[in-house]
This record gives C-alpha cells, structure tokens and sequence, in this order.
C-alpha cells in the first residue's frame, strides 16, 4: 500500500515537473469548456444566484526550475459592462489578492472549501480591488511580476505554489472572470510544466440549452481512495452529470435544484488510483436555464477535498471498452 | 454299485435337435478357443470364477481303480477347482469339497460375490444304494465358506425331491436367484424360476414367463453386469442343439430372447455361457468336438474403446461482454453499447449474445451511443473472433429410433483437418460393429446404446496409423407393434 502510494507520487511529480506533458495555466483550462469563473458579491448573503461562500481560491504551480518572473492575468476583472451579471444596478466591489511563502498551500485552511480561518495565509505579494471599471471591461489586467522563489515550494509538486483569491466586498453582482499564469506582462504565454487547480470551483454554465455544450472538471484521485463524496450547489437541474474514467463510461451523479446542495457517494476503481476522472456537465436540451452559476467540491472517504486540475493529471480520461467473449454453454 | 441316478443336465436333452436358424448378428464378434488345461477327455463344463481360479464340473476319472457310476452307466459328476497360476492361466484342476456329495452327482454352482457361500447342484439322495426304480432327482443346496472347508450344507427351502431344481445362479448383488426346473408352474420340459431375496428369505420362486420360457428347456441362466440374462435352450430358431441366448428386463417385462451368434453357438449343443462381471469375456461349454463337453474360452473382437470422447456439438454461440462497464456494478448510464458482430447482426447492451450461423472469422466491433447527445463514439473497441468447428469424428443420427426400425449412421460430417482416413468403425453397443462412412443398424431390443465412431487414418510417416474415437447415446424405444 504504502509502496503504491510511493508510485501515485511520483507519477504526479513526474506528471508536474515535465513542462511538455502538463501545459495550462489558462482558468478554465481549455479541456474544461467552461465559459468563466464566477464569484458574487456577499450583500444579503444571497447564495440562489450561485454562489454559496462570495469567495474562490486558485492555486498555481510552477515548475522549481523555472526562475524567471512570471504574472497572473485576470480577463475581465471589474465588475460591470458585457460579461459580468447584474443585479439591480452595479455596486459590487471585488478583492483580488495573490499569495506566496510558507503556508500560502500547506495551511490546512487554505485547502479548505470555504473561506474562513486562514485561508488567507502566507505572505501577501499583491492584492487589488475592483468595482465597475469601463477600461477592464472584456479585458486582461495584469499581476507582477513575481519571482518563483517567492512562493511555497511543494516537494510533492516539485513546485513553487502561489494563490490567488477572489474575495467579494460588497455588492451583490455577479463577477465573471477568466485567469492566465503568463511568462509575459501584455500576453498570454504560458509557463511550460505550470498548472493550476482549486478545491472547490464555482463556474458559470453554457448559455445554450443545446446538449452538446459539455463542461467538464476533472478531480485527480488520489493513492488509498476507496471512494469519493461529491456535492454541487444550485444546479437547477440543468442536464446531466456523468462521470467517465478509463474504466468507466458515463455513471449519472445527482445534480442539485435550485440554491440547493445535493451529494452522492462513488466508490473509486483500482484502474481510477493516480489519474483524473472526467465530470462531464451537459447542459439540459429544451428549456434555457439561463446563466446558470454552479458550485461543486470532492472528498474522499477521510474527508480530504481532492483538486481540480485545470490540465488534467494523467491527461483527458478515455474510456477504453475492454471486450471478453464466451462460448455459450 | 449301481446307482439310480437322474441327472436332468445338460447330457439328456441335447438330443433334442431343433432346425436352426441364423439371426441378424454380425459374425466374428468373438473368438473362441477350448481350453486343454481343463479338459479331461471326459465331460468338462459349467465354468464360474470363484476368487483365485475356475470352478467347473466334470466327469472324469480321478481314480484308476475305483469309478462310480450311475445307473446309466455314467461316471458321477463333482466339482473340481483350477486355481490360477502367476500368469492368470489355470492350473491343473483338483476335486473340490468332496465333502459335499458322497456317491451323488454334484453339478454346476454358483458363488456369492463375498464368496463366503455357495449354490449348488446335487442329487436329493446321496450314500444309498438305489434301485432302478428309485427317483433320485436334482436339487439346489447351499454351503458355507469355513476357513478352507465348505460346510454347513443346507436344502433350498423350495426343494421338492418330486422335481428337479438345478443350475443356480445368484446375481451380483445377492439381490436375485436363478435357476432351472421341471417343479409345477412350468411351461416347458425346463423353465427358468426367479427368486428374491427378501430380508434374507428367497421368495416363492417365480416362472420368467412365456417370452424366455419355452416348451423346450431353458437351462444354465446366467446375470451379467450388462442386465443380461443368458441361458441355454433347445427351442426352435437356434444353431441346433442347445444355444445360447439372452434376454433383459426392459420396463418390467423380459424381452424376447436374442440368440448369441456363431462362433460361440454352434450346431452342437453350447451352453453354461458365463462372462467376467463388467466385460464381454468368459467362458462356455459345447460338444462342437463330439468327444464330450468341453470348456471354451470366449472373448469379443470387436473393437471398443474403454475411453472415447463425447461427440461434442458445434458452438456457434457467444456472450460479448464489456468487462471494463462491468465492474461499475451499480451503473446508472447515460450510454449505450452498440455491437456489431461481423455477420451482419446488431444488439445493444454492455453484455449481448449472439449465435452466428457457422464457422468463420468475424470482425466485431462495439459503437458508444451518447444518449444525452445522440453522438455515436465509433469502434471503441473491436475483437476477431475464429470460430471453428471441434476437430471430432461426427456421427450424424437421430436421438431415438424404435426397436425393429433401422438406424442410419453417417460420418460424413466428420472434422479432421489432414487426416487421410482409412476407415470408419462402428461399434453399436450390443456387441455388433460394421464399417463405412454410412451403415445402417436394427436393434431388436429397447435400451440405451452407446454407440463408438473410431476413425483410422492411413498409416503416415513411420507406418502410424492415427485412431480417433467420439460416442454417442442412441435410446431405443419399445416398438408398439
């Protein structure tokens, strides 16, 4: 067991520390198919638009070889004109804050789902707040530089982590907002062998009630896990949620209703130990559920929340059919 | 010392001759040969095995200077023992038991299968002198194993010194007793009485009926493992003489009685036919040679195979199954698994069956169907499947055929890739066999036949002759006619 967990490490080591096979920093990574992030403002607390804790935490890994400075890119980081969702009149103000130095991962709250405790720990490298801004709008701003070193160094990840957390304010406006980690400060050039991942993913669906609009995330499974705990928010019942792995080919989870939480339990195959698992979110045919904001977290049997890569460790799962054929008796 | 001795054996009815007549048997399915290591020049018959050798009973001479003779002048039987040597071949015979008779003729007998007792055939009045007009007639009598000696000589109980009760035999299982006799409920000059064995007790003897039992005699019965029941008659139909037939109970009544072919019957009188448990040898008695009887060997020719195979059946069909969506044993999809499985055929499902229609090579490949999306995942995965049929000797056959109707056997069917065949061999079970790629049987009796197809190649390379052998059940019903 304890050797097999040995083999799971360093297969995600290898998997992160070789800059050709794990390649995004875009969030939403471009195998995910979802449209933007999203995070409201927490007046009223009003958690039915799709948003239960106001709050989302990124992390980023770099390679412990790459030296040089790099910045994290927001797309459409004020709140207000095209992309962001309205309510009432835009009064909305969001905190964007990035994070390096010990504890920045390893704090135990940092790996937390909700935002409280410390989940602000490490050492604050920059941070600025954002309310309606017309020069923002539909457009990237730019953190950094930043150096490396000055995040906290995973050995697990062979990385160097840094955080990003969007806090909201004030207001009760929808933020809609994508990230890119970029080598440079006017465009998006990605760090080779970089990633990012979070522990709970608070997402916009496709404006389309046309099934073949599929958003996926992909929760990387662990060594020892027997099986693993979903839950999602404020679904609507829009569509379907399958889930795909090598060995498994489109088991339907429960999806929840409106500012409702639903879970479900799954037990995890011996071939799903150390690669990803497709969640698969299709949207529903008929009836538009129109910006749907949606918020899903994994754990396993000891209740560890597990990660969303953007790049998929182990790559996109494929469901590879294994056929058997018997004489009939 | 005249004695007035009746002896209803064998030696006073075979001057009965009967016209003879073949029956459909195919010849040469045994071979015979006397045996010289038991024949005395004088009367040598009735062979049973008994543990270590061969009891049989005789008349000949044992002492020069002293012969007891009946009152027809005939030297008296005993019982005489050959045991076995190291080479299974028995020794020279010595007088068994004499105590068993004193100035009697003691005749053929039986033994228990613990051989701890022993039926015999003896006259009812012993160490008298008899007058000519004196009825001495044969009866059956029992005697324990005691250590080496034989004692505690008993009467049946259904001995009626009025008649003659003679030629015992007890069944394997100690379940049934044979024997013949002239006593009242008799059809013919002998008939054949069954006894059970009820808690230790014979029951009152039983005629076998008018389908064994005949106006002539039936002598010398005898129940082999096979359910066999052999006897010696001089009805009408045999070789001539006494010959030997058998019948077997089939749905609680005997069969008509089947004759055994030459060369064990003959035109002489053949009789006392006794087979080792469990195979198709044994030995017999005839006078074919005209100077007495003499104790023949028997031992079939036909060839047989202890160990065959079952002809198997082609398997045209199978089970497709997508392991991997097995192990999800809960699965509620969102899929659907679509096969193709090269013929043409189409199923749905993670397991589907499909049975082609012959051998050949079929290309099957299985299709995802998003039913969310209605997209189709082309090929997810494909198999080659070689069917081919077993490589087998074939017989091709009905199941079942009624006794009486004939019975067509082909082998054309056969699968023997490379195999230049020489011969096809039937045996049909019932002691017959016949070759060719098709031939054709009667079987006259009702019964299970395990029929044997053993096919022979061409001497190959080295001069070996390949040999492959498939059986199958034929069941013969009772033909209402």
């Amino acid at each position: 067991m304890r050797e097999t967990r040995f083999i799971h490490i360093f297969i995600l080591i290898l998997l992160l520390a070789f800059p050709f096979r794990v390649n995004s920093q875009e969030v939403p990574g471009p195998d995910e198919n979802i449209p933007f992030l999203i995070t409201f403002g927490p007046e009223g607390r009003v958690t039915s638009w799709g948003d239960d804790d106001f709050s989302q935490t990124f992390f980023f890994t770099i390679p412990k070889d790459y030296k040089d400075p790099f910045y994290i890119r927001i797309y459409d980081a004020d709140i207000g004109g095209k992309t962001d969702e309205l309510n009432n009149f835009w009064d909305t103000r969001m905190q964007y804050s990035v994070y390096g130095g010990k504890g920045c991962y390893t704090d135990p709250d940092a790996k937390g789902i909700n935002p409280t405790g410390n989940y602000k720990s490490g050492t604050l490298l920059a941070t600025r707040t954002f309310g309606m801004d017309n020069k923002l709008d539909e457009r990237w701003f730019t953190f950094g530089p930043f150096n490396p070193a000055d995040g906290e160094y995973y050995p697990k990840f062979s990385s160097n982590v840094f955080k990003i957390i969007c806090d909201g304010i004030s207001g009760d406006d929808g933020n809609l907002y994508k990230y890119f980690l970029s080598r440079r400060p006017d465009a998006n050039v990605p760090i080779q062998g970089a990633n990012a991942f979070t522990y709970e993913y608070t997402f916009r669906m496709w404006n389309n009630n046309d099934t073949s609009f599929v958003s996926h995330i992909y929760p990387y499974i662990d060594s020892g896990c027997i099986y693993i705990k979903q839950r999602n928010f404020d679904w609507d019942n829009d569509g379907d949620f399958v889930v795909v792995s090598v060995e498994r080919k489109g088991q339907s989870l429960p999806l929840s209703g409106e500012d409702q939480w639903t879970e479900s339990r799954m037990p995890i195959l011996d071939a799903e130990i150390g690669k990803s698992l497709d969640f698969r979110f299709y949207k529903k045919k008929g009836d538009l559920v129109k910006n749907n904001n949606v918020v899903i977290s994994v754990e396993n049997q000891y209740g560890e929340n597990l990660q969303f890569f953007s790049a998929p460790i182990g790559g996109v799962p494929v469901y590879k059919p294994r056929i058997k054929v018997i004489p009939k008796k | 010392m005249r004695r007035h001795i009746t002896y209803t054996a064998v030696i006073f009815i075979i001057l009965l001759t009967f016209p003879a007549g073949l029956r459909g048997q195919a010849k040469g399915a045994f071979e015979v040969y006397r045996m010289p290591e038991l024949s005395s020049g004088s009367d040598d018959m009735a062979p049973v095995i008994m543990s270590d050798g061969i009891l049989f009973c005789s008349n000949r001479k044992v002492n020069p200077f002293l012969t007891k003779k009946n009152l027809e002048g005939i030297r008296l039987y005993g019982l005489y023992f050959a045991p076995f040597n190291e080479e299974g071949k028995p020794g020279k015979p010595v007088l068994f038991a004499p105590n068993l008779a004193k100035d009697a003729n003691i005749g053929p007998a039986s033994v228990t299968s613990d051989g701890n007792t022993l039926y015999f055939t003896r006259n009812y009045l012993e160490g008298k002198k008899l007058k000519k007009t004196d009825s001495n007639k044969l009866g059956i009598f029992t005697a324990k194993r005691n250590g080496s000696q034989w004692t505690d000589i008993q009467p049946f109980e259904y001995n009626d010194p009025a008649y003659n009760l003679s030629y015992p035999f007890v069944s394997a299982d100690g379940r049934y007793l044979f024997f013949s006799s002239d006593m009242p409920g008799t059809l013919g000059k002998y008939d054949i009485f069954m006894c059970e064995n009820a808690d230790g007790k014979w029951t009152k003897p039983v005629n076998l009926g008018n389908t064994v039992n005949s106006e002539a005699a039936e002598l010398y019965p005898f129940l082999h493992s096979s359910g066999r029941l052999y006897f010696a008659s001089d009805r009408p139909g045999g070789f001539g003489g006494l010959d030997i037939w058998y019948t077997r109970l089939a749905f609680g009544s005997w069969t008509r009685p089947v004759l055994l072919d030459e060369p064990i019957n003959s035109k002489a009188d053949d009789f006392a036919f006794y087979a080792v448990q469990g195979s198709y040898e044994g030995y017999f008695s005839s006078n074919r040679r005209k100077d007495g009887d003499d104790i023949y060997r028997f031992a079939t020719t036909i060839i047989r195979w202890s160990v065959c195979d079952t002809l198997k059946k082609n398997n045209y069909c199978y089970e497709f199954i997508d392991e991997n969506a097995l192990k999800n044993d809960t699965m509620d999809t969102k899929f659907r698994w679509e096969w193709t499985f090269g013929d043409g055929a189409k199923a749905d499902g993670v397991t589907s069956e499909h049975c082609y229609t012959g051998p050949g090579v079929y290309d099957i490949s299985l299709d995802i169907v998003n039913l969310i999306t209605g997209g189709i995942e082309k090929r997810q995965a494909s198999y080659q499947l070689e069917i081919t049929d077993v490589e087998q000797p074939v017989i091709s056959s009905p199941d079942m055929i009624k006794a009486g109707e004939a019975l067509v056997l082909n082998a054309a069917e056969t699968n023997l890739p490379g195999m230049d065949v020489a011969r096809y061999y039937w045996n049909f079970g019932d002691e017959t066999a016949s070759s060719g790629l098709e031939v054709s049987k009667v079987y006259t009796l009702p019964g299970k036949y395990n029929i044997q197809l053993i096919v022979s190649s061409k001497p190959g390379a080295g001069g070996v002759v390949r040999e492959v052998c498939v059986c199958k059940d034929i069941e013969v019903t009772a033909n209402g006619n």
